[in-house]
């Protein structure tokens, strides 16, 4: 099925566009990771999100996905460039493969030699798929040498700036620390050391250990229930009905289990009453927002982006106060003279920011949490819709004798199948072109957030595969003009 | 039993155009010709005969295997210049002829060198801006260097300047001598009568004669031209018994078909006319062929 002798032959005459693709597609996906930023895109997510109209009309779990590396890579490199660039290549290189040497007649020579016809295909059926696959063996690795030069997210537990500066005050090792935030929360000169570290003010600083804590507690009552920590978040009440979870979450914390349960229970009734409010909130956080930003002279959005701005600038911090209102004026007393009111307002929009940074600094830890086995697994679905869609062209390649033909439905299939999938995304509308493309069965969302994926993969392989071995039976079969 | 063995081959593409109902066997250490005009069908019948293509019916055997199933074995046998000469992809003559070398196996480049200095090939040019005579030669070399017991080739002196041709019929002659089995496609007769020792005449498809170049060689029926030196001597000729094929009055020409046994008579009668001149019409495979269109 396979000779070694053409084998090496193909490829140094493909290699070179094979090494150009591969050399743009690698940097590309190093760019896109390299300068992934989790706290602009979040801070760009949650400006989308306030934007009244907008929210709706946006998939929610696209904009949760794009938060982490791996779900923007999902919908930029492996939603778009990547495809596509892998797509011109799977397309050029099975056009040359077999058509194109008939077309102009040079397989003659291959095929005057005692070299069988399901040799000679099959051998280019292999440098096409084995041209695909190190395509992408070299996408990953290049991919994850830049996720752990750029962002440590490999190896080598990295700790945060704050973790290091705090342990170093102690002088105890970092990995401690890390594993028990209370060390910092607990001493004052950790916290300005911590808060130092990380380049923000120390009331910001509190509320993020407070919230990791908190994650933390959520993390370790998760664990001793046995459920996902979305699962534990979602529904407080799980921790408060089991006293493992319950202990285990107290213990994170330096709590026992009854004050932890008493601090819950405070939570789970704030969180109900604030699920009313939160759509009332962030209306006037955003007229404030709005206001700052003039005073500011820059545009909302960027502002959105970098809210530590508006706390520099006593002048932006009053108009955005005054503007978001966030203490309805009824709560005030008879007489309460503006000066008090305005300062309230303004304590109260300080804090809103102050949760916001802290909120900032929690999902820039997040965005690093990078899961090898996800990337590698959306690596190997972009090969196996790539094998796939290189068995659409290698078929047609195998079957005209002539590359035009060859390529206007080795080519203009795989094309259309992009278009498809590229229109069924603009809008609802439009959704049920995706069941005309191929490439709806890969899908990088459902790889990042843990949907179906696997019997998608099973179809490309195996529809590839077919392809492949049609090729080559059609080839095996035909009468060549040579 | 031949070497080559074609049984009522036809390939219709339609419209007149392929075989039909092709028959030729072809002997060990044989060349033979295979002539027509453009469109004829030479090229059709040679791909089958690689195995490129499969006969709609009849079968064609090469040293007893079959032409279409057993294609990749009979290579073993075979050299073959295709009609339309389009090289792989390869930067030089010289790295072509190593890249074709190494797919069929071979090792001694002796034999290749040999021919390549034979047709004055310079094989490191540059493939790609090679002349069509160098292509040729290129692939002539190709063809030959495994000195396999088959060649087979479709129209092989296209491009070649005659001193080349020249060339080129002289190794098809050593190659002869050495017992190899040569099967060329042409549309010149000159060249088929130099070198082969059967020429095929196909036209619209179908084969019209086999014919041996021997045969024509030493064929006893021979034409002379007269021309007598006034008209009245002509006149008076045309009465004598001999068999006319033209008869020129203005230019007082005749054409006179005399067979050997009846030669003596012919130069007897001759002595009692005075003639301007006399030439023998030399009887060639065109003329041959000629009659039969």
């Amino acid at each position: 099925m396979f000779s070694k002798t053409i084998f090496k032959q193909t490829l140094r005459s493909n290699w070179k566009l094979w090494a150009i693709f591969t050399a743009i597609m690698a940097a590309m996906s190093a760019l896109v990771i390299a300068v992934f930023d989790p706290k602009m895109i979040q801070g760009m997510m949650d400006m989308i999100k306030s934007m009244p109209g907008v929210a709706d009309m946006i998939d929610e779990s696209m904009l949760s996905g794009a938060t982490s590396l791996l779900g923007m890579l999902g919908q930029s490199f492996y939603g778009m460039q990547g495809i596509l660039l892998g797509l011109i290549f799977v397309i050029m290189t099975a056009n040359t493969l077999v058509a194109s040497q008939v077309d102009r007649g040079s397989m003659a020579y291959l095929l005057s030699t005692p070299i069988k016809r399901t040799r000679v295909v099959g051998t280019q059926a292999l440098y096409l798929i084995s041209s695909i696959l190190s395509m992408f063996l070299v996408v990953t690795i290049v991919g994850l040498s830049t996720v752990q030069l750029a962002h440590h997210g490999l190896w080598g537990t990295e700790y945060t700036a704050d973790v290091k500066a705090a342990a170093a005050l102690l002088e105890v090792d970092e990995e401690t620390v890390d594993e028990d935030l209370t060390l910092i929360r607990d001493n004052p000169q950790a916290i300005t050391a911590g808060a130092e570290a990380r380049g923000v003010d120390q009331d910001v600083y509190t509320i993020y250990l407070n919230q990791k804590l908190a994650n933390n507690a959520y993390q370790a009552a998760a664990d001793a229930l046995g459920v996902d920590v979305a699962a534990v978040t979602a529904d407080p009440t799980l921790i408060r009905n089991s006293p493992e979870a319950l202990s285990a979450a107290g213990a994170v914390l330096g709590l026992d289990s009854t004050t932890y349960a008493t601090q819950l229970d405070q939570l789970i009734a704030q969180s109900a009453l604030s699920a009313d409010h939160a759509q009332e909130m962030q209306g006037k956080v955003v007229a404030g927002l709005t206001a700052a930003a003039e005073v500011l002279d820059i545009e909302p959005g960027d502002l959105a982006q970098d809210m530590g701005k508006i706390k520099a600038n006593p002048a932006a911090l009053g108009a955005a106060a005054d503007a978001a209102a966030l203490i309805p004026a009824e709560s005030f007393p008879e007489g309460t003279p503006p000066a008090a009111v305005h300062q309230a307002n303004e304590a109260a929009f300080l804090s809103i920011i102050n949760a916001q940074l802290a909120n900032d600094e929690i999902s820039l830890d997040n965005g690093l949490d990078f899961s090898v086995k996800d990337y590698l697994l959306l690596n190997l679905g972009a090969f196996l819709l790539m094998f796939a869609i290189g068995g659409i062209s290698f078929l047609f390649s195998c079957v005209f004798n002539l590359s035009k033909n060859s390529l206007a439905l080795g080519a203009g299939i795989p094309v259309a199948f992009f278009i498809f999938q590229i229109m069924s995304q603009v809008g609802s509308s439009l959704e049920s072109f995706k069941y005309l493309s191929l490439n709806t069965l890969f899908d990088p969302n459902a790889i990042t957030s843990h949907g179906t994926f696997v019997p998608q993969f099973a179809i490309l392989a195996v529809l590839g595969i077919t392809l492949y071995a049609t090729g080559i039976k059609v080839f095996k079969e035909k009468d060549l003009p040579l | 039993m031949p070497l080559i063995e074609i049984n009522s081959v036809t390939k219709d593409y339609g419209d007149g155009r392929g075989n039909f109902d092709v028959s030729l066997s072809i002997e060990r250490g044989e060349v033979f010709g295979f002539v027509g005009t453009n469109g004829a069908g030479k090229t059709t019948l040679i791909r089958q005969l690689m195995g490129f293509l499969q006969p709609d019916s009849g079968t064609i055997t090469v040293n007893g295997q079959d032409a279409w199933s057993d294609a990749a074995e009979i290579k073993k046998l075979v050299g073959y210049i295709p009609g339309e000469i389009a090289f792989p992809d390869a930067p030089t003559g010289t790295a072509f002829l190593r890249q074709q070398a190494e797919l069929l196996g071979l090792r001694d480049m002796s034999y290749a060198d040999y021919v390549t200095e034979k047709l004055q090939l310079d094989p490191t040019a540059n493939l790609k801006r090679m002349s069509k005579g160098m292509k040729q030669k290129t692939a002539i070399v190709a063809a030959f260097m495994t000195d396999a017991d088959i060649l087979i080739m479709d129209e092989p002196t296209t491009g070649l300047d005659p001193l080349m041709r020249a060339e080129f019929v002289d190794i098809l002659n050593d190659e002869k001598a050495k017992g190899k089995t040569i099967f060329m496609s042409s549309h010149m007769f000159e060249e088929v009568e130099d070198t082969c020792d059967h020429v095929a005449l196909i036209k619209d498809g179908r084969i019209i004669a086999v014919k041996s170049t021997l045969e024509i060689k030493h064929n006893e029926d021979k034409v002379y031209k007269l021309e007598f030196r006034t008209h009245e001597d002509y006149r008076r000729f045309l009465a004598e018994d001999f068999e006319h094929s033209e008869q020129r009055d203005s230019q007082n020409q005749v054409l006179v078909n005399v067979h050997d046994t009846d030669i003596d008579r012919f130069m007897n009668v001759l002595t009692y006319y005075p003639i301007n001149f006399i030439t023998e019409i030399k009887y060639s495979l065109e003329k041959y062929f000629k009659t039969l269109y």
